[in-house]
């Protein structure tokens, strides 16, 4: 497991992380959200050891994070960066021979990877010639050519279409076994609430919220809609829920104990059609809002 | 998996084969061959040494006399061509077939030149004649050449010798201090480019996630190091290849002792050097600010070298001690003058001391700078500064 503990970083006068702590569970993928600025890229360069804490450690099996550990790992930086003018091949053989493999190892492994990527037969081509999706894919490449122990991803589908989005996502699950903890932060949270088992919420350099995302976002709800024909302005005077809004037929109202709903729903069938009931529940964007604010 | 331990092996790997992958390196490799080609060639096709002279004789005692001649030469200066009789004699020498004629004449012999006889070559064939007859004239007085010649020996001494004539080891010392000059700035910039790109291409921040910053430092150091130094073996193959190939092959003698001494000052010198380059790369953000960030180092070639071809023998001497500046000037005076032993051990300890330190100083300074990629930096900034 990662563990991020307590790490603080101060850039002169500014704080821009101020005691943040989470963990990245093996096997699940940790959504890493927070405005620009929040320090996130702060907090993952500092995992990676390019950025040193003001205080605070990052701890990867219960011990402090070493140098050797560290190499076994997996980086995307946000600021993409590959050698423009090297061979995509040469390239990624490099990258896996810097991070400990044997050669033959470091070649098997890229064009195992080119071919997955579909760049099988651009393998001699200076990366520069490629499309930016292109590179943006040797980039994913070079974080996974080495098996890495753990993922940092750095915003890693920030200008990729939906399909390659999509066929990134498929190559991180079908590379990354159970033991691999992975954390990649991102500022799509639809893609963040599809892909990610846990979460983590930063704000100006604080941990705001952590959790698994069906805990934050999808969790049992007490909030519940109803859409009917005519004004549901009745509502306010039934006992056991509380309104919170009602606008012609459409009302929104917290229950306030047990099975209260079901009389409501009688009550609002005996009125005339009802159009929709339910729980209401609460989109992430909500949860990002409500916890940055 | 041995990477794993030495990861600036990799660095220096991919450093290397970057480089002779890349055009440029290779024309510029290519055109400096050909012009040391060419300064190989040219005076040895001037000074007209195609071989040795020919001298058209028609009968065995003029074979004698010019054997003589060359012999005293020492070596091969003339060659005996013989022809029919004076008039074949004539006619080679009218058309250029031989240099001369030494033909025999009423009492000993005539040399038989076309428009002019060069004084020399006169000079050479007269003095051989003379001995030739003086010897055949003692024989028949019963004595041997070597009871003739006993006692008439001049050999020459010199209270200071020079290994080489002055014009010459200007030349030699202007030379080799070009060879650095020329080598240490010329790497020295791709060493500095090669840094800023990787900033620029933000790759920077993959490597440091993967080796520390020192490995990238030493591997770039010692790629470049490597190649600098296999071009100039490679220059000095041709050189040598090319002197054998035009009978120059004397001047070997005189360079070939000092050679050692060259390759260690210069793997001293540009290993310092080196070490300020990557940082003047690693200070800059932009391949633009390299003009800047790469001057002091351009100050710490020049001065020196144009102290080294400009200054007189007394500054040269105090220049061949301060480091850097010994690495253009000391090989050179080791070349063209007697310096005692203790003097190049000395300056190679003084450089070996400086090298240490700007390398250390670099590498610290490096580790500092090379993630900062907002701006600029300067020196003393640098210095300043705190590890990341």
């Amino acid at each position: 497991m990662l563990r991020v503990e307590g790490l603080t970083r101060r850039f002169g006068d500014h704080l821009a992380l101020d005691d943040v702590t989470f963990d990245v569970v093996p096997g699940r993928m940790t959504g890493f959200v927070g405005a620009n600025g929040a320090g996130k890229t702060t907090t993952m360069r500092i995992i990676l050891g390019v950025l040193a804490a003001t205080a605070g450690q990052v701890r990867w099996q219960g011990e402090p994070l070493t140098q050797e550990v560290r190499r076994d790992f997996g980086y995307m930086p946000e600021e993409r960066g590959l050698y423009p003018k090297m061979k995509i091949r040469d390239q990624l053989v490099f990258f896996g021979r810097l991070h400990g493999l044997s050669a033959e190892r470091a070649l098997e492994r890229t064009e195992k990877l080119l071919e997955r990527l579909g760049l099988a037969e651009r393998a001699n081509d200076v990366l520069e010639t490629l499309s930016l999706g292109n590179q943006q894919r040797v980039q994913i490449a070079a974080a996974l050519v080495h098996e890495p122990i753990a993922l940092v991803l750095d915003e890693p589908f920030s200008g990729l279409d939906p399909l390659a989005v999509d066929a990134m996502v498929d190559l991180l699950r079908e590379e990354v076994t159970p033991e691999v903890p992975v954390l990649f932060s991102s500022h799509q949270l639809d893609l963040v609430e599809r892909l990610c088992d846990d979460l983590v919420v930063l704000s100006r350099g604080k941990v705001v919220a952590a959790g698994a995302v069906a805990e934050l976002a999808a969790g049992p709800t007490t909030t519940y809609r109803l859409m009917v024909d005519g004004d549901a302005g009745w509502l306010r005077d039934m006992p056991g829920i509380q309104v919170r809004d009602v606008a012609g037929g459409t009302a929104l109202f917290d229950v306030l104990d047990g099975a209260v709903e079901q009389r409501i729903l009688h009550e609002a069938l005996s009125r005339g059609p009802v159009r929709e009931f339910g729980p209401e529940r609460v989109a992430l964007s909500d949860v990002f809002r409500e916890a940055t604010r | 998996m041995n990477s794993l331990d030495r990861p600036w092996v990799l660095i220096a790997e991919r450093e290397i084969t970057t480089k002779l992958r890349d055009k440029t390196f290779i024309g510029s490799t290519l055109v400096m061959l050909l012009i040391v080609i060419a300064a190989v060639l040219i005076p040895a096709v001037l000074a007209g040494k195609g071989g040795p002279d020919k001298i058209a004789v028609i009968d065995d005692s003029g074979v004698k006399v010019v054997q003589q001649a060359s012999t005293t030469a020492g070596g091969d200066g003339f060659e005996a061509t013989r022809v029919a009789d004076r008039a074949a004699a004539e006619k080679a020498v009218t058309e250029g077939d031989v240099k001369a004629a030494l033909l025999p004449g009423t009492d000993g012999y005539v040399v038989l030149g076309k428009d002019r006889v060069d004084s020399s070559l006169e000079g050479a064939l007269r003095e051989a004649a003379a001995a030739v007859g003086t010897e055949a004239n003692a024989a028949k007085a019963g004595l041997s050449p070597a009871e003739l010649h006993a006692g008439t020996k001049v050999s020459l001494e010199l209270l200071t010798p020079g290994p080489l004539p002055d014009v010459v080891s200007d030349f030699v010392n202007i030379g080799l201090a070009l060879v650095f000059y020329m080598t240490a700035l010329g790497f020295g910039m791709m060493i500095a480019q090669s840094v800023v790109q990787e900033k620029e291409s933000r790759v920077v921040e993959i490597l440091a996630a993967a080796v520390p910053i020192r490995s990238l430092l030493w591997g770039k150091v010692l790629g470049n190091t490597v190649l600098a130094l296999s071009q100039i073996v490679l220059i000095a193959g041709v050189s040598l290849i090319g002197l054998l190939a035009t009978d120059q092959a004397d001047i070997l003698e005189v360079v070939a002792p000092v050679a050692g001494w060259f390759v260690v000052f210069f793997v001293l010198g540009f290993v310092a050097l080196a070490g300020l380059w990557a940082v003047a790369g690693s200070l800059a953000t932009r391949q633009e600010d390299l003009g800047s960030t790469t001057l002091p180092g351009q100050m710490i070639l020049m001065i020196p070298f144009f102290f080294s071809v400009f200054a007189g023998s007394s500054a040269k001497t105090v220049a061949s001690f301060v480091p850097i500046a010994s690495s253009m000037s000391m090989p050179g005076r080791m070349l063209t003058e007697d310096v005692p032993l203790w003097q190049p051990l000395v300056a190679i300890a003084l450089l070996l001391a400086t090298t240490v330190l700007i390398v250390r100083m670099g590498a610290r300074l490096y580790e500092r700078t090379l993630l900062q990629t907002g701006r600029r930096l300067g020196y003393r900034e640098a210095l300043a500064l705190k590890t990341s």
